[in-house]
């Protein structure tokens, strides 16, 4: 049984006329679904086509140069279908899921109300949910006692295609809310009551305005010489006190003229040292505390906000166009940023020499593609990054929330960073140590595909103890990578490349893969990271032993 | 919030639309900003604002400025207390080889001291408002927009920012006969004529003040009170030395007594009462009633400048006393929290400095109460009450006034000073005194507060001999264990 179908290019998201940099594939080749068929860059980043199918490339019409963009075919191949495989409807879908708008949450229309800007206590219901029914709930937005206008999220559903919010669909405030989260709703489902501020409120408020109008010219003396300087109430940020811990400011020990001090700089006072008798703080103690941070020998409280990047006003400049962040990026990013804050990073570089394993990853990766396995050097260095984490405990443990104590960790699972157009996340290996190196090639294959169509558990995204980010399928000869805390280290791997290398007597050809390690120092030394590096360079030359299946 | 800041928006430019469409609805005043009321936190703000350069507006709906506190409060009040005390202390001496006589009391004569004390006050108000050019209008203002007011004469001021400092009224208890013997503070205040048989309803520090000045005057006074104490939310420690002397001196005092009903007969109003220990009825020349009183927030139209009002007539403020609208102010008695005039002129300054533009915030740890009884109550702060509801450790000295010379000296032993301390930090968290002169007293344990200080900050700071303010000091010490004039079981090492 064969079919022969149009491979397409698809959704690009806001991309378009994208250069293809590789072909991966030719004709005649044997691909598994979801096995990357040509690779696009953008100037974001750069990410394979996957196979839509497993079966046979047929015939190919692009070639490395080639711009193509969001549902340009750019060949043929055939779907063969393996003894009595089950037709999974999500095969016929997997091409529709992936047309679907850029934007990780889609916002879905609300139901129509039935009185449209009528006040009084409304139930806010689940909208019509496409095909969808039992959906999760994944996150509630509202608490009892909210105010929430028109179209704000009340919660965001996650069906196994995407997140969606559903929006408010009317104004005032939260009563009750009838779901948690984890809870799976359908349409119609309740989800809150509210008492709803009625659209016509609004027409009220011309009233007192109007009466001004109507007052007549009534006022005998003319106003004073200079009119009012007009009505003016003050910009919104005037509005906006500094935030600050009530209750530890209220027993900090300071005198009323250095609270009044501390007001005016907007210092948080429990963050102050005072330097008086019993440590009393003192004037000069805030004013040392904010001349600290200015001069960046402190760090900026997080509650007082680090010091800002200037604003700019883009438009200013040219034109723009404002897109809003997808729901990963607004995850990650703030524990990008606390990594990036709390932990002390170095990055120890290095240099693996892969050349005899590459090679027999050349001679083993035919006959393990056959057994529908993609055997990538990613799979190797993890396997390889195992041996290391066994001989290092210390590089797969954690700092214990007080920061007193290691907590060492007797399983390992392997974290690595997926670029997915909808952000960066980790899938997770889960005990790699007792996995061999085919079952985690295998692995890795399932959980990127499973990332690229957000399809991922969140069991799948947990427990890593250890992480590594491979850009080597892109390029580069090192970076920095942020170490996913609580974990602490990450590797990095860039493009393996041939180097001449001195074996004693001459220079030879070897392909070397760069390593970039990098640590929380405040846990691993450098002494460490570099002999991490150095059995990790070792254990990736010793291809036989990368090989041995796990008894 | 985001629907109230839309409204807010919009309401504003009609505004400006109809400023600019209609040039002859010209304000008759205008103002870069206006003050409500000329009481203590009125005119504080008004003034605080003009030395801060801004071009200022005071709104007084009575001819003279001063509000309740200067003319119908605190001070005659005060005058009234002091006659009070003389006619006691004289009467006191008695007993300790100094006799006056019956003291002979012209009461319109005695009124017309007060009144001059309050004319000489409120005189000087209006000389100040004059040499900072603080224009002073006379009406009842009422909002019409969020930058415009209307005087009850019609005259329109149009402001920038507005400080409401329209203070609180006496509340009146319902159904009660339109006579004029029934009266309230500001009734009472008036001492015409002095009544031989007076019931006190309510046992606030209003209405106790009150009992204290006509008990002096040869009165009997009697209390009630719904609650079961006297001054509800007071350390009951603090009212025995209090209760001690009055029930000796006032006719009856009922508490956990509810007044059912007031009727106007000839002999005097007669009321009847429901409680345990209450008499079923009683006949009263004067009836004072001094049940609370109540902001007067809702009574300015403030809606029409979208300013939220609550149901007690209580404006909300944040820490720098803006309402919901940010150039609208609110302080005092309308503006939450204690109806006391310090507060309101404490609030005044930081409003007045927050609508000039400065980073003012109001952060007071302490605000002193005081009842200016007979004894006198005062405290600031924690009290017993406060840290045993909260749950906070604390430990508590006190000095009794028995061992104070200067206290013994004035043949006033009943009083006493108390401070309460954090046990880890040793640092002041409030302090009560009772006793002649309590509320001169408190200060020093309010700055004491304010300042952080500890046991021996105070104990260290050398205060006179003799007065009463070595009991503060003495208290410090007991705490310390390094007290010597009491001996008090040791209980600890001394620090």
């Amino acid at each position: 049984m064969a079919n022969t179908i149009d491979i397409v290019v698809p959704d690009l998201g806001d991309f378009d006329s994208v250069e293809i940099i590789e072909v991966l594939v030719a004709p005649g080749d044997k691909v598994a679904r979801e096995d990357g068929l040509i690779t696009l860059e953008t100037d974001k980043a750069s990410f394979d086509v996957p196979s839509p199918e497993e079966g046979v490339i047929e015939s190919l019409t692009v070639t490395t140069g080639d711009t193509v963009s969001t549902g340009d075919v750019i060949g043929q191949m055939t779907i063969a279908f393996i003894d009595t495989v089950v037709i999974e409807p999500a095969v016929v879908d997997a091409p529709a899921a992936m047309i679907e708008p850029a934007g990780d949450t889609q916002v879905l229309t609300p139901l129509p109300v039935e009185q449209p800007g009528t006040g009084g206590k409304q139930t806010l219901v689940v909208p019509e949910l496409g095909d969808f029914a039992d959906v999760e709930i994944i996150e509630v937005h509202i608490a009892s006692g909210d105010s929430v206008a028109v179209e704000d999220p009340l919660v965001t559903l996650e069906t196994d295609k995407a997140a969606m919010d559903v929006p408010a669909t009317a104004a005032g405030e939260i009563l009750e809310v009838l779901v948690n989260v984890g809870d799976t709703v359908s349409k119609g489902t309740p989800l809150a009551t509210i008492e709803a501020v009625a659209a016509a409120a609004h027409a009220e408020k011309p009233a007192p305005a109007s009466t001004e109008a109507k007052q007549p010219a009534k006022t005998a003396t003319p106003a004073p010489a200079s009119p009012p300087s007009k009505p003016a109430a003050p910009p919104p940020a005037a509005r906006a006190l500094p935030s600050i811990d009530e209750a530890g400011f209220s027993k900090a020990h300071a005198s009323p003229s250095v609270r009044k001090l501390a007001r005016e700089l907007g210092v948080n006072l429990v963050q102050v040292t005072g330097s008086g008798a019993k440590n009393r703080i003192v004037h000069d103690d805030v004013k040392a505390f904010v001349k600290a941070i200015l001069t960046g020998q402190a760090a900026a409280p997080a509650a007082a906000g680090l010091p800002s990047v200037p604003s700019v006003d883009f438009a200013k400049f040219g034109e723009i166009d404002v897109q809003p962040l997808t729901r990963i990026q607004k995850i990650s990013g703030p524990r990008l940023q606390a990594s990036w804050i709390n932990l002390p990073h170095v990055t120890q570089h290095d240099l693996a020499d892969i050349t005899e394993l590459e090679a027999r990853r050349q001679e083993l990766k035919g006959p393990a593609k056959e057994r529908g396995i993609g055997l990538t050097p990613l799979a190797f260095i993890m396997k390889a990054c195992v041996s290391a984490l066994a001989e290092f405990p210390k590089v797969n443990s954690s700092l214990s929330d007080d920061g007193d104590s290691l907590v060492y960790k007797k399983y390992c699972h392997l974290g690595f960073a997926a670029d997915t157009d909808k952000g960066l996340v980790v899938p997770v290996i889960r005990d790699a140590n007792k996995k061999d190196v085919y079952e985690i090639a295998g692995e890795l294959g399932e959980l990127s595909a499973l990332a690229r169509e957000g399809k991922l558990k969140l069991e799948q995204l947990q427990g890593a103890t250890f992480t590594i980010s491979s850009l080597g399928g892109i390029g580069g000869t090192a970076f920095t990578p942020i170490v996913n805390a609580p974990e602490v280290a990450i590797l990095g791997v860039s493009r393996s490349s041939m180097q001449p290398v001195w074996n004693g007597s001459e220079f030879e050809p070897r392909l070397m893969l760069p390593l970039s390690f990098s640590y929380d120092h405040r846990v691993i030394d450098g002494a460490q990271a570099v002999r991490f590096t150095t059995f990790l360079g070792q254990a990736l030359a010793d291809v036989d032993a990368l090989l041995q299946a796990i008894p | 919030m985001a629907i109230g800041e839309n409204e807010q928006t919009r309401t504003m430019s009609v505004t400006e639309i109809i400023a600019a469409t209609h040039p002859d609805s010209e304000a008759t005043h205008a103002a870069a900003l206006v003050v409500i009321g000329s009481g203590p936190g009125g005119y504080t703000a008004a003034f605080r604002a003009a030395d801060l350069g801004l071009d200022v507006v005071l709104i007084e709906r009575y001819p003279v400025l001063g509000g309740v506190c200067l003319n119908v409060g605190c001070i005659p009040s005060k005058a009234l207390l002091h006659a009070a005390k003389v006619i006691d202390e004289a009467e006191a001496m008695a007993e300790h080889g100094v006799t006056f006589g019956k003291p002979k009391i012209e009461a319109e004569k005695l009124r017309d001291w007060k009144d001059q004390v309050i004319a000489k006050l409120t005189g000087g108000l209006q000389t100040m408002a004059k040499q900072r050019k603080v224009r002073v209008l006379q009406g009842t203002a009422k909002f019409v927009s969020p930058n415009r007011l209307r005087l009850d004469n019609d005259e329109t001021v149009q402001f920038e920012k507005c400080i409401i400092a329209a203070g609180s009224e006496p509340v009146m208890l319902p159904g009660l006969p339109d006579d004029p013997r029934i009266v309230d503070s500001t009734g009472a205040l008036e001492l015409a004529p002095i009544p031989k048989r007076l019931l006190v309803v309510g046992g606030g520090i209003i209405g106790l003040e009150m009992a204290c000045v006509y008990s002096a005057l040869g009165t009997d006074v009697s209390v009630v009170e719904l609650m079961d104490t006297l001054m509800p939310g007071t350390d009951p420690d603090l009212l025995r030395p209090f209760l001690k002397i009055v029930r000796k001196r006032y006719e009856t005092i009922m508490v956990s007594t509810k007044v059912t009903s007031m009727r106007a007969t000839v002999p005097g109003i007669e009321v009847t009462f429901e409680g345990d220990k209450a008499p079923s009825v009683g006949v009263y020349d004067r009836v004072l009633v001094s049940v609370g009183r109540r902001a007067n927030g809702d009574k300015l139209d403030a809606e029409k400048a979208g300013v939220n009002v609550d149901e007690r007539g209580i404006i909300n403020v944040d820490k720098q006393m803006r309402t919901n609208v940010p150039h609208i102010f609110a302080i005092g008695d309308l503006a939450g929290g204690p109806m006391l005039a310090h507060k309101a002129t404490h609030e005044a300054k930081v409003a007045a400095e927050v609508a000039a533009g400065e980073k003012s915030y109001f952060d007071a740890r302490g605000i002193p109460s005081v009842a200016y009884t007979d004894p006198e109550i005062a405290w600031v702060g924690l009290t017993e009450l406060e840290a045993k509801e909260n749950g906070i450790d604390y430990e508590k000295a006190q000095f009794p006034w028995a061992a104070s010379g200067r206290a013994l000296s004035l043949d006033r032993a009943e009083g006493f000073t108390k401070l309460l301390f954090d046990k880890k930090t040793e640092r002041v968290l409030g302090g009560a005194v009772v006793g002649p002169n309590a509320g001169d007293l408190i200060a020093e344990i309010g700055l004491a507060l304010e300042m952080g200080a500890d046991a021996s900050d105070i104990s260290l700071s050398i205060h006179p001999h003799p007065t009463l303010s070595e009991t503060v000091a003495f208290a410090a010490e007991a705490f310390e264990g390094t007290l010597t004039d009491l001996y008090i079981p040791k209980k600890r090492q001394s620090r």
